[in-house]
């Protein structure tokens, strides 16, 4: 009955790769500000500098050094993937658990809500909100959560409600079990696997629009961010600069996404029997 | 079903009437913007406070609110000194043309992809291609139009940089569909790459379903061709939850468009954002995003209703 995720996430070729590569940039933003020489926001009056031993991806057009923002970025990116994901999958279990166990009018009208902000489209609606507050980091938590969690609360719903009817979630009620008690030692140890894929997914999702965002414009000036980095660069695409700017910073910001992907995908496929590969074709 | 869509409705409509009201400072600064108050004389100040009975209750303010919106009427931009319902109109078309081809097109080209991928399961050519799509889906669409930009706008220069049509060229007939053409093709082609792993793995997943299906047995003990089982047989099959998704598909478009417009500068409503936000022009900005949020609920409702008519399953299962 029990399956041993780690030990199949460890042999999911797709798997390894995402968890490998977002440990590696984990490891990147904790050494990052050893590795950086200089401070992200420090001025300089060499701009638009090529790589050399000084600044190993160049200056930009005011003279900050490209590394150590890409660094300082890579840490906004992960800092606000994990805040969004942390809290709208908890916002998210905690409507989808209310939810499947209160049943009836509680139900349909939790459920009701959370459709309806399933069909907005997220990102218009948080660049109009973006416009006018300019969120930084924990604003930028906070708007992503509010639309994001409906995503996980109908899968978590949809998880609660099959373990509901489990035997041994009767037998603890039976023994007089409390809806706290069942709660904490009984569902969320089992929803576990359904709460990480929201996790992740949410995570992607978070870099995803907060590079967006920046790019579009919308946030807090002050914010060291790969979207950010994107938009002024592009404005000087047309000098060879593009090369150690705008390049790195889309591959980074490309490859966070990827990872986040693929390990996304690859716990769907071992938490969702439907997609176990059992007949392995 | 309909009630999501009216409850979506209303959440939108009190954000845009609450956000600029819970602005610190003078709504009509929230409104308008800095700059355009500066500009303003005493008298349109007096005027517009009226419009928008700033003076008076919340409750009447959103009562005119509400009133305007209804007529169709979504403010005044003082950038461009036009209506901001026809400086919208103006800027519609170019993203209609370009979201509708990179619909049509991202969704051909997954289907096709997506059903030969099923076909050939497991083998290597299957792997190549959904490795390579998974891998294309990790690039935001920004990035695609950025790189497409780079290598055939600059690197190449065979490709125009920005905008939709050449400048003063006056062309006329063929030339001119040629150049919109030439213009239409590094943003669709980043538009177009960046929806067709969605399609793709939709089609692939529900083609190795009916794969497994008896007729399909039945058509290859006929002795049919595989060209024909693939396709004349798995292949329609494989399209119907493609089909029934263009509603989600069409939304995400819908926010994609944005960004690739930023990137070449493509004179349709993301730039119009764009140029909004640099001017602060948040009527334009409001309107622009008011009206798209609308045609993706409506595509969605649209969408829903249509597939609970061409299958009732999908209502009796409320």
């Amino acid at each position: 009955m029990h399956v041993d995720y780690l030990k199949e996430l460890k042999q999911n070729n797709a798997g390894r790769a995402g968890l490998i590569t977002l440990v590696l940039i984990l490891f990147l933003v904790l050494i990052g500000p050893v590795l950086s020489t200089h401070s992200p926001t420090e001025h300089s009056v060499a701009t638009l500098e090529p790589p050399s031993a000084v600044h190993w991806l160049g200056t930009n057009d005011v003279g900050q050094d490209v590394l150590s923002r890409l660094l300082a970025g890579a840490r906004t990116s992960l800092l606000v993937a994990a805040g969004t994901a942390f809290l709208s999958v908890s916002l998210g279990a905690m409507v989808g658990i209310i939810s499947a166990l209160a049943g009836g009018i509680t139900d349909r009208i939790l459920m009701r809500f959370t459709d309806a902000i399933l069909t907005i489209p997220a990102v218009v609606v948080i660049i109009m909100i973006a416009a006018y507050i300019r969120p930084g980091v924990f604003n930028l938590i906070i708007i992503l959560s509010a639309l994001g969690w409906p995503v996980g609360a109908r899968v978590i719903r949809a998880q609660a409600l099959t373990l509901k009817e489990r035997l041994h979630i009767y037998a603890a009620r039976s023994f007089g079990g409390g809806m706290l008690q069942i709660l904490f030692h009984h569902m969320i140890p089992d929803l576990t696997p359904v709460l990480c894929v929201s996790f992740i997914q949410g995570a992607r999702r978070a870099v995803f629009m907060e590079a967006g965002l920046a790019f579009v414009g919308v946030v807090d000036p002050n914010l060291i961010s790969w979207g950010v980095m994107l938009r002024h660069a592009l404005e000087y695409c047309y000098l060879d600069a593009y090369k150690w700017w705008l390049l790195p910073t889309g591959f980074a910001l490309s490859v966070t996404i990827l990872a986040f992907t693929l390990l996304g995908y690859c716990l769907e496929e071992l938490t969702d029997p439907r997609l176990r590969r059992w007949d392995n074709a | 079903m309909v009630s999501n869509y009216l409850i979506a409705f209303v959440i939108i409509i009190s954000l845009n009437f609450t956000l600029p009201r819970l602005m610190p400072g003078n709504p009509l600064q929230a409104i308008y913007g800095e700059e355009a108050l500066i500009a303003m004389t005493p008298e349109l100040k007096q005027q517009l406070t009226e419009r928008f009975a700033l003076e008076s209750s919340l409750w009447e303010q959103l009562q005119s609110y509400l009133l305007n919106l209804a007529k169709g009427d979504l403010g005044y931009s003082y950038y461009y000194n036009a209506p901001v319902s026809e400086v919208i109109l103006g800027a519609l078309p170019w993203t209609m043309l370009l979201v509708g081809s990179a619909l049509v097109l991202s969704t051909l080209l997954g289907v096709v992809l997506g059903i030969e991928s099923g076909w050939r399961r497991g083998k290597g050519s299957d792997k190549v291609l959904l490795t390579g799509l998974v891998m294309l889906n990790g690039f935001p669409d920004f990035f695609l139009g950025m790189l497409l930009l780079l290598i055939f706008g600059i690197s190449l220069n065979v490709l125009p940089l920005s905008g939709a049509i050449s400048p003063y060229a006056g062309l006329t007939g063929p030339a001119l569909v040629l150049d919109v053409l030439t213009h239409l093709l590094l943003p669709l082609t980043a538009l177009t790459l960046a929806g067709v792993t969605g399609s793709f793995l939709l089609t692939r997943n529900t083609m190795i379903g009916v794969l497994r299906a008896p007729f399909i047995l039945t058509a290859r003990a006929k002795g049919l061709s595989p060209r024909v089982i693939r396709y004349r047989h798995a292949g329609r099959n494989s399209m119907l939850p493609v089909v029934t998704r263009a509603g989600v598909m069409a939304g995400r478009m819908a926010t994609g468009v944005l960004f690739v417009e930023m990137v070449f500068s493509y004179p349709g409503l993301g730039h119009l954002v764009h140029s909004a936000l640099a001017a602060r022009d948040y009527p334009v900005l409001q309107g622009v995003l008011f009206v798209i949020t609308v045609s993706v609920l409506s595509i969605n409702l649209l969408t829903d209703l249509l597939y609970s008519k061409l299958d009732p399953r999908v209502s009796y299962a409320r």
